[in-house]
């Protein structure tokens, strides 16, 4: 359907966001959403994750600027707070270490001086939660991941084709990766 | 440019016009070197040109040129190329373009292509079924599809031998299209058939419909359109029918459908039983939008008020609710949910009571979203419940209590293996 349509929040483990490095965006049109293309073909906007905030700091000079760190089994995401982003900040602030947090936001990247491609989220909300909301996130990132690297390896998606041509992808590493984290996660239950 | 200009002077020569080559030259360098008109198009504007100053009528000048090659429909490949077609009618489309006399299929033994026949054109009608030589057509692309048009310079003869057509038997004829769940229906333009009970009939002020309203089956319950060229007899407002051969579109993102001509209407004794079916969604909350928490509603006609006025009723003093608007995430799909005061009650451990005490304490109701918001944003729910729209109206909602084992130790036997 043409118009508006709300972007899915994709599953993505730390590891493989850390990975990506592709950003595309229709240039035709100055709203377009831009995205994230993963190793595996995930086409990020908005991601949805849950872990553990395990560092938080207040990197701002005039006004207050948090950067959380949220670790999950294959590594961590870094989130960055400031003024527009009141109620994420907020939290934040507030939020005692180490939590269980959710966080909806958008991917975004950063390119250093040097020509490396950072990743980090801006966060539409974040939320404390508890241990089986992260443990059912793991899980069912690691069944998206999982479809994704199929999909990869049948080459269905137009989306896995580009991230085939541009990373060359290994996915026997991203299947050891999805192994790891239900290996994790049965150990834990 | 020469070449042009010469196939020019050629052409009008065969008319027994003698143009000087300067003229031509002089206003093909104008238009090509100083407008940027491209080649072609820079060529008809002078041809036209010096159709009108030498009073040529431009079907004479057209028509005198050599006879356009018969191909087949797959040989086309060309925008605005003249051709010669043996083909069949195999579809006759409803049209209601007043521009256009007849609008539908073509095929021959090769494939099988769209044609327009124009107002203008003072073609006879033709037959669906019936084969023909159409001579002088234009080839045009529209949504990167070939199709003919026929015009003024074409025309049509009646073949006695039928133009056999790729696929064979493709005659739709009066074929019965596949009898449908009112819920299963998709936009697309499909044919179908549907067997309900006219729920409603709206009030229809426009003279093109003929009847508009709702039409309902166990499964659910969809918007109709008869119009009032389909010349079909009048349905009424309880009664149960099966309607053949309609056309299901999208419109809003919502299927309805749509009786033509081509459509038939038979009523039915029995009394059909109209449902809702229940939708299962499972996901997790990523969002509430505004909209929800401790909203005010109109007395009147139960819509939430904005800014304490209501769209239809204007400034009422409204009663308090209690509601969510959420969306849920899949990771691979989203969904809008309405959940209502009863099950937002339950699911936040907030009661009503308790929510306007606490947005009078905070002096802002903005708190219960807030605390909503805390409460639910990031977990995992499964919902069900009837579909209105893009919204799911929950009638229940669970949080997902459990890690699914076999799941897990179904995708680990998967990694083992390789």
């Amino acid at each position: 359907m043409a118009g508006f349509f709300r972007e899915v929040a994709r599953r993505v483990f730390a590891q493989e966001l850390k990975d990506s490095n592709l950003t595309s965006r229709d240039e035709s049109d100055q709203y377009a959403p831009q995205y994230l293309l993963t190793p595996t073909g995930a086409k990020v906007n908005r991601i949805f994750l849950v872990g553990t905030l395990i560092e938080k700091e207040d990197i701002g000079t005039d006004s207050e600027y948090w950067r959380g760190r949220v670790s999950d089994p294959t590594g961590s995401f870094l989130v960055y707070a400031g003024q527009y982003q009141p109620e994420s900040a907020q939290f934040l602030s507030e939020c005692e270490l180490p939590a269980f947090v959710a966080v909806v936001g958008k991917a975004s990247t950063y390119t250093t001086d040097d020509g490396n491609v950072l990743t980090s989220i801006r966060p539409e909300s974040i939320q404390q939660v508890d241990e089986l909301t992260r443990d059912l996130w793991v899980l069912e990132t690691a069944k998206e991941t999982l479809n994704r690297i199929k999909g990869f390896e049948n080459e269905e998606d137009p989306n896995a084709k580009l991230a085939k041509e541009h990373y060359a992808t290994d996915t026997a590493f991203y299947r050891s990766i999805v192994k790891k984290t239900l290996e994790s996660l049965r150990e834990n239950v | 440019m020469r070449q042009i200009a010469e196939s020019i002077k050629d052409r009008f020569l065969k008319l027994g016009i003698d143009v000087p080559i300067e003229d031509i030259e002089e206003r093909l360098d104008e238009l090509i070197t100083k407008f940027k008109v491209p080649d072609n198009e820079a060529q008809r504007s002078v041809v036209n040109y010096f159709l009108k100053k030498y009073s040529i009528p431009k079907n004479e000048f057209y028509v005198r040129q050599a006879e356009p090659q018969l191909i087949k429909i797959t040989d086309i490949s060309e925008n605005g190329q003249w051709a010669n077609i043996n083909a069949k009618v195999i579809q006759l489309w409803e049209n209601n373009h007043e521009s256009i006399s007849q609008v539908g299929l073509l095929g021959d033994e090769t494939g099988i292509i769209k044609f327009t026949k124009w107002k203008h054109a003072e073609l006879p009608d033709l037959e669906e079924g019936d084969s023909y030589l159409f001579r002088s057509v234009v080839t045009g692309e529209y949504n990167d599809r070939f199709q003919v048009q026929l015009n003024r310079n074409s025309s049509a003869e009646k073949l006695s031998e039928p133009v056999e057509v790729q696929g064979g038997d493709f005659t739709p004829g009066p074929r019965e299209s596949e009898l449908r769940n009112i819920v299963d229906l998709e936009g697309d333009n499909q044919w179908v058939t549907v067997r309900g009970k006219v729920v409603q009939l709206w009030e229809n002020s426009h003279e093109s419909i003929e009847q508009t309203g709702l039409i309902g089956d166990e499964t659910g319950v969809v918007k109709f359109t008869n119009w009032a060229s389909s010349e079909l007899p009048d349905m009424e407002e309880g009664k149960s029918y099966l309607l053949k051969n309609v056309v299901v579109s999208e419109w809003n993102g919502r299927a309805q459908i749509q009786l033509n001509r081509g459509s038939s209407i038979e009523g039915l004794d029995e009394d059909i039983e109209v449902g809702t079916s229940t939708f299962t969604y499972s996901g997790a909350m990523v969002d509430i939008q505004t909209g929800s928490g401790l909203i005010k509603r109109c007395p009147e006609c139960k819509r939430a008020l904005v800014k304490g006025a209501c769209a239809e009723h204007g400034k009422v003093r409204g009663e308090y609710d209690l509601r969510i608007k959420a969306v849920l995430d899949s990771g691979t799909s989203t969904q809008d949910a309405l959940i209502n005061r009863e099950l937002t009650e339950e699911l936040a451990g907030i009661s009503l009571d308790g929510a306007i005490a606490m947005a009078a304490d905070a002096l802002d109701p903005g708190v219960v979203l807030d605390r909503l918001k805390q409460e639910l944003i990031g977990r995992y729910y499964i919902v069900s419940g009837p579909k209105l729209d893009r919204y799911l109206l929950v009638e229940s909602i669970a949080p997902q209590d459990s890690l699914d084992r076999e799941l897990l130790e179904a995708m680990l036997a998967e990694l083992e293996v390789e």
